[in-house]
């Protein structure tokens, strides 16, 4: 089978890959461009662990053949982790204890960025049916809901500023 | 197999034209929530694909007081819609935020529960499916489309192009009863739209999804409401009847015997928010 | 006031959070490495059969397709991982010879230079099976004309001689002869699988000076180790697990199933071999809670002292024991329940299904002993007509008790946790449970 080149934009800088035809976005970012935030626990649009934002938008990349998102924006959670310390969302993933195993992590906080994005204040209502596609076996979920209520205070300014750890 | 082709057609005439070329064995995909799980799993094992993503099958528009709902609008975009409602509330109760980003309102079609959710709702609109072959296109009602379970009208080198939504009259109420809250699996879900002249019923669509072998209307028990004014005893016999001529399945989310009883409970639901007041449309 | 305490009374940040938040945690499943080769399961589609063939003709033609692996390549294919602590006899086949005893059961190892050509050739191993009679139950496996799982001629797992887990503490006939109420009931629950969001997996990787590395989410490092070592029949100090990260567990993770085949399979190669459970895998074959039934009979006297409990449990292991033994051990030990009760009959069995292997799962063989006690104290509560509170306090045990299987309490709480949870829920106790504690009995009038 004839390998195919696929260019996009992947977390601001634009690369180029060589794949076989439908390898799926996740596959490529984990296996050839080391974006192994990117988890893979179902690879069946099930648990939600391979979120990625496409074009700001949250999509599963175990179900994305890579190249449906050519000339698209791609963000990974590597993405949003800053050079230096860490993004108000997994500063408050961190101190809420928002993750057990951290294998839903990343996932979690994808959502999340894309929730806060289109929505700055969601209620807790609007903040379980934003993660409903993203399993978590270890916490309970509350903890993850209290990170996501704690980040959103914190980046629409109406939250305490404590940077306590 | 592995896949040695995957062809992302531009428009549909280039769709027709690949599908004409390589004929059934070519695998249809459009958001690929469905099928790309099958292959990631090696369940299926397709030599070549077609993706629609880019085949420009994506309008979305408001048309003659209705809807033209192009196959690969996504569901996230049907539920941001406001023209109908329903549909809306359709989009929402299906999946999770991320897979409704990717699934199309034409794949939904195809889906688990058989012939999927939203077409519950499309049924009591009315809508009808525009399949475009390499002889021209043709219309079907959607009523028409689903032939049995996972089994349609659709023949070797047709597409699924759109949806049209006509302008209907009425209230409408959809109900989608799953185990979870939020991106759960439909136990039952039933569509209603009730027109009414005074008190008393002119028109009326039921329509049950997991009740049957596809999305299906309960004829009998619409036939039973026209006619009739819109009471608790009306909607009682009503949802029996629907409970009755209903066609549940038992699989991993429910049983048979519970499923024809939900069909009972959320008929009479959605009949008593109409009464009281309905979704509008 | 103690010395000022570091860690104990504050918040603390764990030590990977910052590696979770960030997705920098590297999980085994995340490495790659030049080379690397992708190892898939055949498995059978039936719940028992006898092997008749394995065909491997048109998989050996996928393109990318490297080798195959069967049971004749696999230096010790009969094992037993419990056998590290002295559990016999070894059974458990890593690729099955003759037979396959539960669906799932692995059969060929196929490994080829992509996931898609190893899944394409495991497609087509050809298999030829003669379906065999299967059961699923356990009271029906012990039934003389059941299918027999096992190669030894019953579906009994044997305890030291013994076909279940014993505890025999005072005369149980004596003590329903002087009880004022029997009450019975049987408790049964269904297999549960943990389903950690990360699937089971692992990497192994030859290295220049002969060892092999194995990067891998167990939950049971060395004993993977171990068990690897004594299947491949190398020494152990040829085997370097790096593993600690895991992807969630709850006892999902503690059987050696997927190290052992990956780790042969990179010497057969000669390259790094990536052996990862997809998630139907992790839900089809990897091991569950046991499904149980419980039947539990109480002697009760007309105030609500238990004089007497017999149990008759048995966990479903599936084909194959794993860590079953250990959990009925455990079940054995705990079924009386943090009770005094001065007559206890406990007969536990281990019996084979042709479900799919049970193990381990968070409390294994306590949780359902719990599950079925508790609901079982309740119904002594409304025959004797108390509340459930009460029931509990009047045979609660206390240090210096000595429990069934002969050890003496000495860090009963059960009282004190009662009281701090009506507290917590507003459940008004009465002056007599509020004054009471776990403390030793003044006599042993109180115990019978």
């Amino acid at each position: 089978m004839a390998s195919v080149i696929v260019n996009f934009e992947l977390c601001g800088r634009d690369v180029e890959v060589l794949v076989q035809p439908m390898a799926t976005l996740q596959s490529v970012l984990r296996n050839q461009l080391g974006h192994t935030a990117t988890k893979e626990g179902c690879r069946q649009g099930g648990c939600g662990s391979c979120t990625v934002l496409v074009d700001g938008e949250p999509m599963l990349s175990c179900l994305l053949p890579v190249e449906d998102v050519a000339g698209r924006r791609v963000t990974t959670l590597e993405g949003i982790t800053p050079i230096d310390g860490l993004d108000p969302i997994q500063e408050a993933f961190l101190e809420s204890n928002g993750f057990q195993c951290g294998y839903c992590t990343p996932g979690m906080v994808m959502v999340t960025r894309a929730l806060l994005d289109h929505d700055p204040q969601p209620g807790r209502e609007a903040i379980v049916e934003a993660i409903s596609g993203n399993l978590c076996r270890c916490t309970g979920y509350q903890p993850i809901i209290d990170a996501i209520e704690k980040a959103a205070d914190r980046l629409s300014g109406s939250g305490e500023q404590t940077g306590e750890r | 197999m592995t896949v040695t082709d995957y062809f992302l057609p531009g428009s549909l005439s280039e769709a027709l034209d690949l599908l004409g070329a390589h004929g059934p064995s070519l695998m249809v995909m459009a958001g690929g929530t469905v099928a790309m799980p099958l292959v990631n799993d090696g369940i299926s094992l397709p030599g070549k694909v077609m993706g629609l993503r880019h085949a420009g099958l994506d309008d979305l528009r408001e048309e003659g007081g209705g809807l033209y709902i192009g196959a690969t609008v996504t569901l996230t975009r049907l539920l941001r819609q406001r023209a109908v409602p329903m549909l809306s509330e359709a989009a929402r109760s299906t999946a999770s935020w991320s897979v409704r980003n990717m699934a199309t309102v034409g794949g939904n079609l195809f889906t688990p529960p058989p012939g999927g959710d939203v077409a519950v709702a499309l049924l009591a609109l009315d809508a009808s499916v525009t399949l475009a072959g390499p002889a021209g296109t043709r219309v079907v009602p959607l009523g028409a489309f689903h032939t049995g379970f996972m089994t349609n009208v659709l023949q070797d080198g047709e597409l699924l192009t759109g949806l049209r939504v006509p302008a209907v009259a009425g209230d409408t109420a959809y109900l989608k009863f799953g185990r979870k809250a939020a991106n759960t699996p439909s136990v039952v879900t039933v569509a209603v739209r009730v027109a009414r002249r005074g008190d008393t019923v002119t028109d009326a669509r039921i329509a049950l999804g997991a009740a049957g072998p596809h999305p299906l209307r309960a004829g009998a028990a619409e036939r039973a409401l026209v006619g009739s004014t819109l009471g608790p005893e009306v909607i009682e016999a009503v949802a029996a009847v629907a409970a009755e001529e209903s066609q549940p399945f038992s699989d991993g989310v429910a049983s048979e015997w519970y499923r024809r009883r939900m069909v009972r409970l959320f008929v009479t639901r959605a009949l008593e928010r109409i009464r009281q007041g309905g979704e509008g449309r | 006031m103690p010395e000022e305490l570091n860690v104990v009374g504050r918040s603390v940040v764990r030590s990977d959070g910052v590696g979770h938040v960030t997705g920098r945690t590297r999980f085994a499943g995340d490495l790659v490495f030049p080379g690397m080769l992708h190892l898939k399961m055949v498995r059978s589609p039936l719940h028992h059969a006898r092997i008749r063939g394995v065909d491997l003709g048109e998989a050996e033609r996928v393109p990318g397709f490297v080798r195959a692996l069967t049971w004749r390549d696999v230096p010790h294919n009969v094992y037993t991982i419990l056998s590290l602590i002295g559990v016999e006899p070894e059974e458990e086949f890593v690729l099955a010879q003759d037979r396959v005893r539960y669906k799932g059961e692995p059969i060929v190892a196929v490994v080829a230079e992509s996931e898609a050509a190893a899944l394409e050739a495991v497609a087509k191993v050809r298999l030829d099976l003669e379906e065999l009679p299967a059961v699923f139950d356990v009271e029906e496996a012990l039934r003389p004309d059941a299918p027999v799982v096992t190669d030894w001629g019953n579906n009994t797992f044997m305890f030291e001689g013994h076909p279940s887990r014993r505890v025999r503490f005072g005369d149980v006939e004596a003590g329903f002869a002087r009880s004022d109420h029997i009450v019975e009931a049987v408790y049964n629950s269904s297999p549960i699988e943990q389903a950690p969001t990360e699937t089971t997996g692992c990497v192994a990787v030859p290295e220049a000076n002969g060892r092999y590395t194995v990067y891998t989410n167990t939950q049971a490092l060395y004993f993977s180790l171990d068990n690897t070592a004594i299947i491949l029949q190398v020494p152990g100090k040829r085997l370097h697990f790096v593993g600690g990260t895991v992807g969630g567990g709850f006892g999902g993770k503690v059987d050696v199933i997927v190290e052992p085949i990956a780790t042969l399979a990179a010497m057969k190669t000669g390259r790094p071999v990536r052996y990862v459970f997809s998630r139907s895998e992790e839900m089809q074959v990897s091991s569950t809670r046991s499904a149980w039934r419980i039947y539990m009979k109480d002697g009760v006297t007309r105030d609500g002292h238990i004089l007497a409990r017999k149990v008759t449990s048995y966990a479903d292991s599936g084909a194959y024991s794993r860590q079953t033994p250990y959990a009925l051990t455990k079940h054995a030990a705990n079924a009386a329940g943090p009770y005094a009760i001065p007559n206890v009959s406990i007969d536990a069995y281990c019996v084979y299904t042709n479900r799919t292997p049970a193990s381990a799962m968070r409390g294994f063989g306590v949780t359902m002993a719990s599950f079925a006690l508790e609901v079982q104290m309740d119904r002594i509560a409304e025959r004797v007509g108390v509340d459930p509170w009460t029931i509990r306090f009047i045979n609660a045990y206390h240090n210096g008790d000595r429990k069934p299987h002969r050890k003496i309490a000495e860090d009963a709480t059960l009282i004190e946790t009662m009281q701090a949870a009506a507290a917590f829920v507003g459940h008004e106790l009465t002056d007599e449970q509020k004054a009471m504690t776990s403390a030793p009995r003044a006599s042993l009038e109180g115990v019978r």
